[in-house]
């Protein structure tokens, strides 16, 4: 591994394969909680991004009031993903959300 | 201390990978919230203990509770979401294009000689005083995220009238 790879630099990787991962796992399919699964793969690696940016820098502070605020999204965006889900799961039994299309109102 | 930062990096790609790929929702969860305790580990070590905290607290444990809700209220099955979705076929290629993917940024980042400043600047700043006078915004934007939660999850879990 050349010198100028600080682990910094693996973690910006790792990171980047994981938004890959969670962006290819809500492309391919059409499971509402698998496309919830994606989306959170890919809050994973932008919490470790603004982490790693508030190390970096030296502004941990700024940094983890960032990540909180994140997280606290992640959260609600579950809770409503669930809702979703389960709404979904009673109207048609199931979870495609291509049914989401025959919806009205 | 790095070398724990490149096992836990290794281990959530791999819970990430899993949680993708894996047929059963449930299996699904439990990698999820083992990778979000790898990476509560990876913050706590960056220098960022309550973040840390908070992710093992909310993601590892309130998501994956909320998750696992969703699907045993749901009750499919692991052969339906085989059936329906196809989803062994449709993941098969996920690993391929993840080497793919991770030998291009590494032969860009080495042929662009991009690295990051490897010696961090010692941070000055308390968090608590940051969270609770620079970034006030920040905390009535939270508040008002989960007060539209409230309210969606209301809207969608009423009873129809007819």
């Amino acid at each position: 591994m050349d010198q100028n790879m600080n682990f910094q630099t693996v973690m910006l990787i790792v990171g980047f394969l994981m938004i890959i991962a969670g962006c290819y796992c809500m492309i391919r399919t059409y499971h509402i909680l698998k496309i919830f699964i994606g989306v959170e793969i890919a809050m994973k690696a932008v919490t470790m991004f603004l982490v790693l940016a508030g190390y970096v820098n030296g502004r941990a502070g700024l940094s983890q009031a960032y990540v909180i605020t994140a997280i606290v999204l992640e959260v609600v965006v579950a809770v409503v993903f669930a809702g979703v889900t389960i709404h979904l799961y009673k109207k048609y039994g199931n979870m495609d959300i291509r049914n989401l299309t025959q919806l009205k109102g | 201390m790095e070398v724990i930062i490149y096992i836990c990096l290794a281990l959530l790609l791999s819970f990430c990978i899993l949680a993708a790929m894996s047929q059963s929702l449930l299996k699904s969860a439990i990698f999820l919230a083992f990778a979000s305790a790898t990476l509560g580990v990876i913050l706590f070590v960056l220098g960022a203990p309550w973040a840390a905290v908070i992710e093992v607290s909310a993601c590892s444990g309130l998501v994956t509770v909320i998750f696992i809700s969703a699907i045993s209220l749901s009750r499919i099955k692991k052969e339906e979401v085989q059936k329906l979705y196809a989803d062994k076929k449709q993941m098969k290629y996920l690993p391929y294009i993840l080497i793919i993917a991770g030998i291009v940024i590494i032969v860009a980042a080495l042929a662009g000689s991009v690295a990051l400043p490897g010696t961090a600047v010692e941070s000055t700043e308390d968090f608590r005083e940051v969270f609770w006078n620079s970034r006030q915004a920040d905390i009535l934007g939270q508040i008002v995220s989960i007060l539209i939660g409230g309210i969606a999850v209301y809207v969608l879990m009423r009873e129809s009238k007819d």
